[in-house]
């Protein structure tokens, strides 16, 4: 078979496919469009560059130890690069970016009046929001796919040992976090009059779940417990589990526990998210189903030392179900978006 | 069936009035002016129809669908050019048609969209941020117009258009009612209407106050021909003499020219009028009242 119609092929499956979810979904058209358009803007190519700058620079500076990390994690592999070097940097800035990308997707058509070209067509607001929000999700796993490919790349050719299977979670995990922001932004553009109030209501969702969030939901805990009389297991579940729904703070568990790996992982994991001040003995008994043990340290004091039991972490706490959350975001933000634009008048 | 049916249809924004219970019919394959002032409400009413806004009050009914329960089953059969609208300034002119097929489920041809609202062929294939006001509208009114759409609503389409372009939508515009399309579309600009609508309603404040053929508005309002006769000379007398003509309303001399306001049907009578008097007519013209003229008596004695 010639090289020709393989092409041709390849070309037609497209158009099936295309033509298919083009039925199926009422949303495509306005996400292909949404895609067309913003692909063909220079800020693909800054975005190209700013995730390049944020992949490939440090790992560089790894290789040439400009970061003073040493040897030690050029040769312990993907784990402890990522440890180290990508998963504070990640949590940090790719919230940012994505919401940098997602925060105008509506105002922006509202303010200028495309917004009527694109609800004249057939569409119901609620397929302009989903078009929209899957567009610019694509707008950004296509630069971040990119440069995850081209720093695996590095990896590889370079003596640092390589775990495909560790880097590939950690790219879900991160494409994962990118969509639940770029959502997230896109969903305020949805249900805010302005472009100027996108900005200042997705600053504060970045705020709060970058710096406020695991705060909150400590102080949660602490008031069941003092004003509530609701101590022991039940506080402990609780904040857990707020604790988990901030997306950046799910993504970091989640990443953490694929690093340690082993029957642990995912138990110790969790733990990491609470500071020393708590009550680690009943997280890890009662609400993580593990064998706390305390030992004596080299100091005299005491730890809590977290084993691994003949259970498992609950389910509700694994890292499948943490997944779950983080994406359930997309779908939360989406339909309080929909929620609020399908009542404007325009 | 109408094509668009308002009853009642008031809307409120927060304090402002913008339509107060306004009441319209648009019948199945005609070409329907919507006239007003700015600020009379004609977006806000097109805005109800398309579910851009929502009434306070009252009900819109379109291709005998509700304006807000079966929105998108409208907006399936129509071809809409908004007010203040922007194109995607990164994508070309035929990726605008296309997304247009694509959104309406038709397999329309670019180029003979193109052809029909007269946008350069090079225009057509590069980006839409370097179009002027006037290709924009072409554009737009070329995406209205993507998979034959029963019904076109068309706000202010000559803004930006100069005397071709506007020429060439009017006859679009007839072009489409003469497919079987229903052409419901506003204007400001009256010459534009007059020339081409079946039937106009005025609206203003928010209110519908007349809604008639344009001849039917001349005639209730009475209204009038203007007979302008010249004369070889000046003769005395024969603007006393033209003004006891009955269905004169007024007559003023200017030089060897008499100026008359008349109903139509006096013409003749005017004119011997004249010569009785002692004139000499070399020629005369007449003119019907512009639709500016009844449009500016409707909306201004409101105050």
């Amino acid at each position: 078979m010639s090289g020709d119609s393989g092409a041709a092929g390849e070309g037609s499956a497209v158009v099936v496919l295309d033509e298919a979810l083009r039925e199926q979904f009422t949303w495509y058209v306005v996400a292909k469009k949404e895609f067309k358009d913003t692909v063909r803007s220079k800020g693909l190519w800054v975005l190209s560059l700013v995730f390049l700058v944020l992949f490939v620079v440090p790992l560089l500076g790894v290789v040439f130890d400009f970061l003073g990390l040493g040897r030690a994690a050029q040769v312990s592999g993907t784990g402890a690069l990522i440890n180290t070097i990508y998963l504070n940097l990640v949590a940090l800035l790719l919230p940012l970016i994505a919401m940098f990308i997602g925060y105008a997707a509506l105002t922006r058509e509202r303010e200028s009046g495309s917004l009527k070209v694109l609800l004249s067509l057939p569409f119901s607001r609620r397929d302009v929001i989903i078009g929209k929000v899957v567009g610019r999700c694509a707008v950004v796993t296509l630069p971040l796919l990119a440069a995850l490919a081209l720093t695996a790349l590095l990896l590889v050719s370079m003596s640092i040992p390589f775990d495909p299977v560790l880097y590939g979670l950690f790219v879900l995990f991160t494409v994962g976090l990118a969509l639940v922001m770029v959502s997230i932004a896109v969903s305020i553009s949805g249900a805010v009059p302005s472009g100027r109030w996108s900005l200042v209501v997705n600053f504060f969702a970045y705020f709060y779940f970058s710096f406020v969030w695991n705060s909150l939901a400590n102080g949660l805990g602490n008031v069941m417990q003092n004003q509530l009389g609701m101590g022991g297991s039940i506080r402990w579940q609780i904040t857990l589990f707020v604790k988990l729904l901030s997306p950046t703070q799910a993504y970091k568990t989640l990443v953490n526990s694929r690093i340690a790996d082993g029957p642990n992982a995912a138990r110790l994991a969790r733990l990491e998210m609470f500071s020393p001040g708590a009550d680690r003995a009943t997280l890890c008994t009662d609400v993580l189903r593990g064998n706390a043990t305390v030992r004596q340290t080299a100091f005299g004091g005491n730890q809590t030392v977290c084993q691994a039991a003949s259970d498992g972490v609950p389910l509700y706490f694994s890292d499948a179900a943490v997944f779950v959350y983080l994406l359930l975001w997309i779908g939360l933000a989406a339909a309080i978006s929909y929620y609020t634009f399908d009542r404007v008048d325009l | 069936m109408a094509a668009i049916e308002l009853d009642g249809v008031t809307k409120r924004f927060g304090d402002v009035e913008a339509l107060r219970g306004v009441d319209m019919e648009v019948r199945e394959g005609e070409i329907f002016g919507f006239l007003g002032p700015n600020g009379a409400g004609k977006t806000t009413t097109i805005d109800v129809l398309l579910d851009f806004v929502r009434a306070t009050e009252g009900t819109a009914t379109v291709l005998g669908h509700d304006a807000h329960e079966e929105s998108r089953a409208i907006r399936e059969r129509t071809g809409v050019l908004p007010e203040g609208f922007d194109v995607y300034g990164r994508l070309t002119g035929r990726q605008h048609v296309e997304f247009v097929s694509e959104a309406k489920g038709v397999d329309a041809d670019p180029d003979a969209v193109r052809e029909r609202v007269g946008l350069d062929p090079e225009d057509f294939d590069r980006k839409a941020s370097g179009y002027s006001k006037g290709m924009k509208q072409r554009l737009v009114l070329g995406m209205a117009l993507v998979g034959e759409p029963d019904l076109l609503i068309l706000d202010e389409p000559s803004t930006g258009l100069d005397p071709n372009g506007a020429r060439r939508m009017r006859e679009i515009v007839r072009e489409e009612r003469e497919r079987g399309a229903t052409v419901f579309f506003s204007s400001h600009i009256l010459g534009q209407v007059e020339s081409v609508c079946d039937r106009v309603a005025i609206l203003e404040g928010g209110e519908v106050v007349a809604v008639d053929t344009v001849e039917g508005l001349r005639d209730s309002l009475g209204a009038e021909t203007v007979l302008t006769v010249n004369l070889a000379e000046s003769v005395d007398g024969m603007v006393a003499a033209v003004e006891g003509v009955t269905g004169v309303e007024s007559a003023r001399a200017s030089g060897a020219t008499v100026i008359v306001q008349c109903s139509d049907d006096v013409k003749m009578e005017v004119l011997s009028a004249i010569e009785d008097a002692g004139g000499n007519v070399e020629n005369f013209d007449t003119e019907e009242a512009s639709l500016d003229e009844l449009f500016a008596a409707y909306t201004e004695d409101d105050e």
